[in-house]
């Protein structure tokens, strides 16, 4: 079958290589008038950071979780940590490692594990002057906050993770209230963090299908985004668009979609942004049921971006609605081939596997030949489960 | 033949449910190198944030991107802040039949898998809904069998229907082929659904003077949420609708922001509630004569829902009805009360009896009913207590008058004057009561 022929050829993602061996702490960084030295950067490297951070780094955009498991288990027994902000960067790697990995009663009972809650002074740069002098504030970083208040959904607990997150949303108004001791980079840096709560939350009423509330957080976010980019504004525009869709506003996605085309042409474009047009007027088309333009446009974001795995997906569905099974099967296992890290995504494994149950009477053969081929190339991470083996 | 046992059947009928694709939401495990490489306020430090913005910055997606990039990065890391809202556009095909309500569009994919090894040929295929009431033919290729489809081939096909019956329904497909054996092979399956009903309309008419106030409250039934695209009352013949609304706390902002934040109007899964107020008028002239007797027809409620990506669903109510206008047969009135009534001293009350039929009513008797409580009528009639009155012709009237007698000071009423047709044997609705003011001498 032409399935198979498709997978065979594909070459593996090069292994991570092994970390480097042990080396001594590096010192602690001096914060003197060698400040602007640009000889005399203490921080050159992600290594001077924390130990090993480069490599923790590396294995965490290659997905290789569970080596990073072994490697914060190794660090861990070995006492290769000195510093206390580096046994907070390791915890914070292993508890996404473990989220990632779908152990989330493992991570919370990480989480738990901790002797003080993230606000006490053990966390405080100061409490430890002769690690980080001059250094003042909370080490924590900012990602353990985030994973507290994420868990409880992860178990269940749905209610916990909304109340956590709205508590957090205030920690980090309360930051940028007392703002006249921040520089501007830093309240820069809790601006964004807001927003990243604000999201995580709409990511939570929407899953929910409360979208009322939903349509307030983004009309607030909205209102904060005067000073962003064209870029930034246009897709923060696109989830209005995509979210008055869903529940069935046509009129009000298409007012939304022709502001953010009026930010494209006054701002310069790009690849990004004039996919991102494309595609939201490809949706327009599916729904007004018009499958053969949106194919089309698609088909232009592909042209500009070989690796749009958005465009590719959604063409693939609107061959479907087209009567064209064949054909939308073949985008999909082209794709899967061509660009591997771009389209090795759960939804679009579930999107071609239900093709497959349409398509063939005896699916199982050629899900599992998909399934072998996903275990040798997908990160740690992937949810195989979306195979429906 | 008995002992033969049935081939083995080259073709199958496998079906999907096509109703529109749904976005992809998932809260992701994606961050910002900001959050996760330092501490939250090590940036207050000012050689920190001397350098690490260059370095940390190094880290994001954009700096790294290329179609080559063999990582997965895009699994990790943020690109714009607003991947964190996970909705990415992604659309995702319908997981499962799902539920299916009176007034939405039934679509489904349709492919006939040739699993087997021979050629199957001269193929006629039909698919029909049938449902308690009827048999509704999608599609028939007699006229124009498919002519092959070959070993692991495939022969694809998409119908539609508007759904218009509740209850259990079934999607009948059949096949008619050759194959490898002589015989001709016929292959039945039946793919079964329950259309239920999504909304139930409960309608309130209220007349207030000239206008008729109708109060309309939709409630939701279905397990989605329903956005409501057009509620409108269509009105019947005579008769104008305008709906009512609270003011649009909206209104300042010009159109565009207008459309874009109108609150939706989006009646809540599994008994949400909406209400709408419709103000009606008569266009004609309205005066007694124009009346007609009997049902009072206002008009009826055409709905459009929409669901996810716009799916719609169409419905429209019964005639809905106003309150009955009967015409009374005769109508009673109080000419002339006086306006000084003496305790205890005798007074008259004129009254007048209409005939509203165009034929001749009566004889009448006319007399002050019993009161329901157990006091004593406060005004009682002086001297005979039945009236007699003659035949009244049709459209035509008769002057009366009645001699009273109050027995208390003060604000009282006269209540329970009524008439009874003595051929007919009818007794007629009482006069409401009048207010009357008793003196003293």
């Amino acid at each position: 079958m032409d399935a198979t022929d498709a997978l065979e050829h594909y070459p593996h993602a090069t292994p991570p290589t092994d970390p480097d061996p042990p080396r001594p702490p590096s010192p602690p960084p001096v914060a003197t008038a060698t400040a602007t030295d640009p000889l005399n950067n203490p921080y050159a490297s992600l290594n001077d950071l924390s130990h090993e951070l480069s490599s923790l780094q590396e294995l965490a955009t290659r997905g290789s979780w569970r080596s990073i498991l072994d490697k914060v288990a190794r660090a861990r027994t070995n006492h290769l940590l000195t510093k206390p902000h580096e046994h907070l960067t390791y915890l914070s790697f292993h508890l996404i490692a473990l989220t990632k990995l779908r152990r989330f009663a493992d991570a919370v009972a990480e989480l738990d594990s901790l002797d003080s809650d993230l606000d006490s002074p053990n966390y405080h740069y100061q409490s430890y002057p002769h690690h980080y002098p001059n250094i003042t504030g909370s080490m924590v970083p900012f990602v353990l906050r985030w994973l507290h208040a994420e868990l409880p959904a992860k178990l269940g607990n749905r209610q916990e993770t909304l109340d956590r997150f709205y508590t957090l949303l205030h920690f980090v108004r309360s930051k940028l209230s007392g703002s006249s001791k921040l520089s501007h980079f830093c309240v820069e840096l809790w601006k964004k963090r807001e927003v990243f709560v604000i999201n995580t939350i709409i990511s939570h009423h929407l899953s929910h299908k409360e979208f009322v509330i939903c349509l307030a957080l983004i009309k607030d976010l909205i209102g904060k985004s005067e000073g962003s980019s064209s870029e930034d504004k246009a897709a923060l525009l696109s989830k209005l668009g995509y979210v008055q869709m869903q529940f069935g506003d046509l009129e009000g996605a298409k007012a939304t979609f022709s502001v953010i085309e009026g930010l494209v042409s006054e701002g310069k474009g790009g690849v990004e942004m004039e996919n991102l047009v494309s595609r939201n007027k490809a949706l327009l088309y599916i729904v007004g049921r018009d499958y053969v333009s949106a194919v089309r446009e698609y088909d232009v974001c592909i042209e500009r971006d070989g690796g749009d795995a958005v465009a590719i997906n959604n063409k693939a569905l609107c061959l479907m609605y087209l009567r064209d099974l064949s054909d939308s099967i073949k985008v999909l296992e082209n794709a899967l081939e061509r660009v591997p890290t771009a389209m090795l995504n759960e939804t679009i494994v579930v999107n071609l596997c239900s093709m497959y149950e349409l398509a063939y009477v005896n699916h199982s053969d050629i899900k599992r030949t998909l399934s072998n081929w996903i275990s040798r190339v997908a990160p740690d991470d992937f949810d195989a489960s979306s195979t429906r083996i | 033949m008995s002992g033969t046992q049935a081939a083995p059947h080259s073709l199958a009928f496998r079906v999907m449910r096509l109703c529109k694709p749904t976005f992809h939401v998932e809260t992701p495990l994606r961050f910002d190198p900001f959050d996760l490489l330092t501490g939250e306020d090590l940036l207050n430090d000012p050689v920190a944030s001397q350098h690490l913005p260059r370095l940390l910055g190094s880290q994001s997606i954009s700096s790294n991107s290329t179609e080559s990039d063999l990582t997965f990065r895009s699994r990790f890391l943020l690109q714009d802040p607003y991947d964190a809202v996970g909705l990415s556009g992604l659309l995702v095909l319908p997981q499962s039949f799902g539920a299916i309500y009176l007034g939405e569009t039934f679509c489904s994919y349709v492919s006939i898998n040739n699993s087997s090894n021979f050629e199957a040929r001269d193929i006629v295929i039909k698919a029909e809904i049938q449902t308690e009431r009827q048999r509704i033919l999608l599609l028939d290729t007699s006229k124009t069998p498919v002519e092959s489809i070959r070993a692991g081939g495939r022969y694809d096909f998409i119908v539609e229907h508007d759904v218009k019956e509740l209850g259990p329904h079934t999607l009948v497909c059949t096949a008619l082929y050759s194959d490898v054996d002589v015989e001709r092979k016929y292959l039945p399956q039946f793919f079964k659904f329950i259309v239920a009903n999504p909304l139930s309309v409960r309608t309130k008419v209220r007349v207030v003077k000239e206008t008729t106030f109708l109060e309309a409250c939709l409630e939701n039934h279905t397990k989605s949420n329903l956005y409501m695209d057009q509620v409108e009352f269509e009105p019947a013949q005579h008769w104008t609708a305008t709906l009512l609304k609270a003011d649009d706390p909206h209104s300042g902002n010009d159109a565009l922001t207008r459309e874009i934040f109108k609150p939706p109007i989006l009646i809540r899964s599994g008994g949400g509630i909406h209400n709408y107020l419709y103000q009606l008028k008569t266009s004609a002239l309205g005066s007694a004569q124009m009346k007609v007797e009997g049902s009072n027809i206002l008009g009826k409620l055409q709905i459009t829902w929409r669901t996810n990506l716009g799916e719609p669903g169409r419905l429209q109510t019964q005639q809905i009805l106003g309150s009955p206008i009967t015409r009374k047969e005769i109508e009673l009135q109080a000419v002339e009360v006086p306006s000084v009534i003496i305790l205890e001293k005798p007074f008259t009350v004129h009254l007048n009896l209409t005939n509203q039929t165009e034929k001749m009513l009566g004889p009448f008797e006319v007399w002050l009913s019993q009161s329901d409580s157990h006091d004593e009528k406060v005004v009682m009639v002086n001297g005979l207590q039945t009236i007699v009155l003659p035949q009244v012709e049709a459209f035509s009237s008769t002057d009366f008058q009645l001699n009273l007698i109050a027995t208390k000071l003060g604000v009282q009423k006269i209540s329970g004057i009524t008439v009874f047709d003595t051929k007919e044997k009818k007794i007629h609705d009482p006069l409401p009561d009048l207010e009357i003011f008793v003196d003293s001498d």
